[in-house]
């Protein structure tokens, strides 16, 4: 297993002389990324900028992106995991046959000419978006472009980077990883934070109506998560803290507004690329922040009686 | 010695823990102190008469009765004894056994005799995902022992498996056999897609065609010789695995060259369709 790969923005923004997008479309989705990081930028290691790049585009159909791309790759739609695979194999130099490649809709000529423009380049980037990591496959999807960029380091430099979206997904994770150990799907229900996604993953537990209780912050999963889990949020007391009206705060029993954080609350926000930033607040709000409201239930909470130390435990024939 | 039998007499509301319901836990236990065995509903402690009707006393062979699809960790490192479920059962059932055999009269979920060492577990319904798998971020799935699924499967089985026999009676769905490192796969009905990604060694042996990653190449077309022992081995579990030349030989395609991996996918070819391709 490879693990995960990467580096700042800042560092792509100096040295990448190659970078990909698999499954994205950034010049939508992300506008500013082009411009502040990833292609246009001078940098101390690509002093010409855009020139020094290569940028390759690897998705289902064209988009807006594929305008700034050197090479375009169509490929078919849910074979994702097959042509990363394929280029798994390429870079280790194991011999793959035309005819198995053509399910992928690529040329084996277009993958060996990829795997060697990688091994050619200094310093390799891999952005991945939804169009990888949220269709068929999905964390093997995301697995396998992990594992190719480890991989690649046998030869260069090479990272690889999720394209993340929704304000502060990637604080929350990073937030979770060096509190518990693990990034999302936590589980304290025995006092100690167990990991298994799949289980305890919030769209899993909603689907199969595991949960009878639901606090929401900072995101709209009505807006977002299947049905069966937007109608088991409908079901239970579920509680948003938001700043406005949305999908899950008109389904919710208790919707609390507070203040926006970044324009009028203080606190931090985390890059992509898991660099903290510090927002300082511009406006006033009348509104409480999310972490007093979270801090006013905790001290509610924490005055009823400790259920811990009745005996919470039943840890006896633990392994 | 009779069995312990128990019966479910209230439906929880959130999923409950009972690593207790194992043969190693209650054998020599009284009745009275079984009891009062905890088990954990989301994060309150409760007893296991709260749930069951229980009859029964010191015995390894437990009889449970009752839809136990919320009911996590049954068997749990389990070593010793006979578990027999009537109804469905939830997730995680028999993970980390070493021994002893569990036997569901309906369907399971996920987690199905993950990370087990030994022992034999039959589901006769459908089960989840990730039988006989590796936990999350651990390196070793199923070290040993057997299960049979007669239904279907869901994502991932034998996900990192390292040795053990795993038999599915109707389709598993994506991703049979990932990141295997040994042990063995038959699946009586055919998988969906990408079957065998990321294989290091192992076998699968499917008798139905499926659908191939690129990865893997054809290699030959034989009867291997051992396919007739293993044959014997399933037969005592009521499994026929087609061996004979005049019946049809198997593909043997070799991979996942991504790794690159030394696996093996058998995908049995019957005579009719082995004379006319």
């Amino acid at each position: 297993m490879g693990g995960k790969v990467s580096c700042t923005l800042g560092e792509v923004k100096n040295r990448a002389d190659f970078v990909l997008y698999w499954g994205g479309n950034p010049a939508e989705c992300h506008p500013r990324h082009f411009t502040k990081y990833a292609l246009m930028p001078k940098g101390r290691f690509v002093p010409r900028g855009r020139k020094d790049r290569t940028m390759v585009l690897v998705d289902i159909r064209e988009t807006k992106s594929v305008k700034a791309a050197d090479i375009f790759l169509q490929i078919r739609p849910g074979k994702d995991f097959e042509a990363l695979s394929i280029l798994r194999a390429l870079v280790k130099g194991q011999h793959v046959d035309e005819k198995q490649v053509a399910e992928t809709g690529l040329t084996l000529e277009q993958l060996t000419d990829l795997v060697d423009r990688m091994k050619r380049a200094k310093f390799g980037v891999m952005f991945f978006g939804m169009g990888l990591s949220m269709t068929r496959g999905k964390h093997m999807n995301s697995a396998s472009i992990l594992t190719l960029a480890a991989e690649l380091n046998a030869y260069t430099k090479f990272v690889a980077m999720p394209m993340r979206g929704h304000g502060n997904v990637t604080g929350a994770d990073v937030v979770m990883r060096w509190t518990t150990g693990y990034p999302f799907g936590v589980n304290f229900s025995r006092g100690y934070p167990r990991y298994n996604p799949g289980e305890f993953s919030t769209v899993d537990l909603l689907v199969r109506g595991d949960v009878d209780a639901a606090l929401i912050l900072g995101a709209d999963p009505g807006a977002t998560m299947p049905q069966p889990a937007i109608d088991h949020l409908a079901r239970i007391p579920t509680v948003v803290l938001d700043p406005k009206v949305t999908h899950t705060s008109r389904l919710a029993r208790v919707h609390i507004t507070t203040a926006v954080t970044g324009i009028s609350a203080p606190g931090t926000g985390y890059r992509m690329d898991e660099i903290p930033l510090p927002l300082r607040p511009a406006l006033r709000s009348p509104y409480p922040t999310d972490e007093d409201v979270v801090r006013r239930i905790h001290q509610a909470v924490a005055e009823k009686p400790d259920w811990m130390a009745a005996g919470g435990q039943t840890t006896t024939t633990q392994i | 010695m009779s069995a312990i039998r128990l019966t479910l007499k209230e439906q929880p509301g959130v999923p409950l823990e009972t690593e207790v319901l194992s043969p190693d836990a209650l054998a020599d236990l009284a009745h009275d102190e079984i009891r009062s065995l905890p088990v954990q509903l989301g994060k309150r402690r409760r007893r296991l008469d709260d749930f069951f009707e229980i009859e029964g006393e010191r015995s390894d062979e437990i009889e449970v009765h009752g839809d136990l699809s919320l009911l996590k960790w049954i068997g749990r490192g389990m070593s010793r004894g006979r578990l027999t479920i009537h109804g469905n059962v939830g997730m995680h059932l028999g993970a980390y056994m070493t021994g002893g055999s569990i036997e569901v009269h309906g369907d399971a979920g996920d987690w199905v005799g993950a990370e087990m060492g030994d022992g034999l577990i039959s589901v006769h319904g459908n089960a989840g995902g990730q039988i006989g798998a590796a936990y999350r971020g651990s390196p070793t799935g199923m070290r040993g022992g057997t299960i049979v699924i007669d239904g279907s499967t869901g994502l991932e089985v034998g996900m990192r498996m390292k040795k053990g026999t795993i038999v599915i009676g109707d389709t598993a769905k994506d991703f049979a056999g990932l990141q295997m490192k040994g042990g063995n796969i038959v699946l009586l009905a055919g998988a969906e897609l990408r079957t065998g990604a990321w294989m290091i060694r192992g076998t699968i042996i499917s008798l139905k065609p499926i659908a191939m990653l690129p990865t893997f190449r054809l290699a030959r077309s034989y009867n291997p010789e051992f396919l007739r022992l293993y044959a014997r081995f399933l037969s005592g579990l009521g499994i026929t695995l087609p061996c004979a030349a005049d019946e049809g030989r198997y593909d043997l395609y070799s991979g996942d060259v991504s790794v690159p991996g030394k696996g093996e996918i058998f995908v049995w070819q019957p005579a009719e369709a082995a004379a006319s391709r």
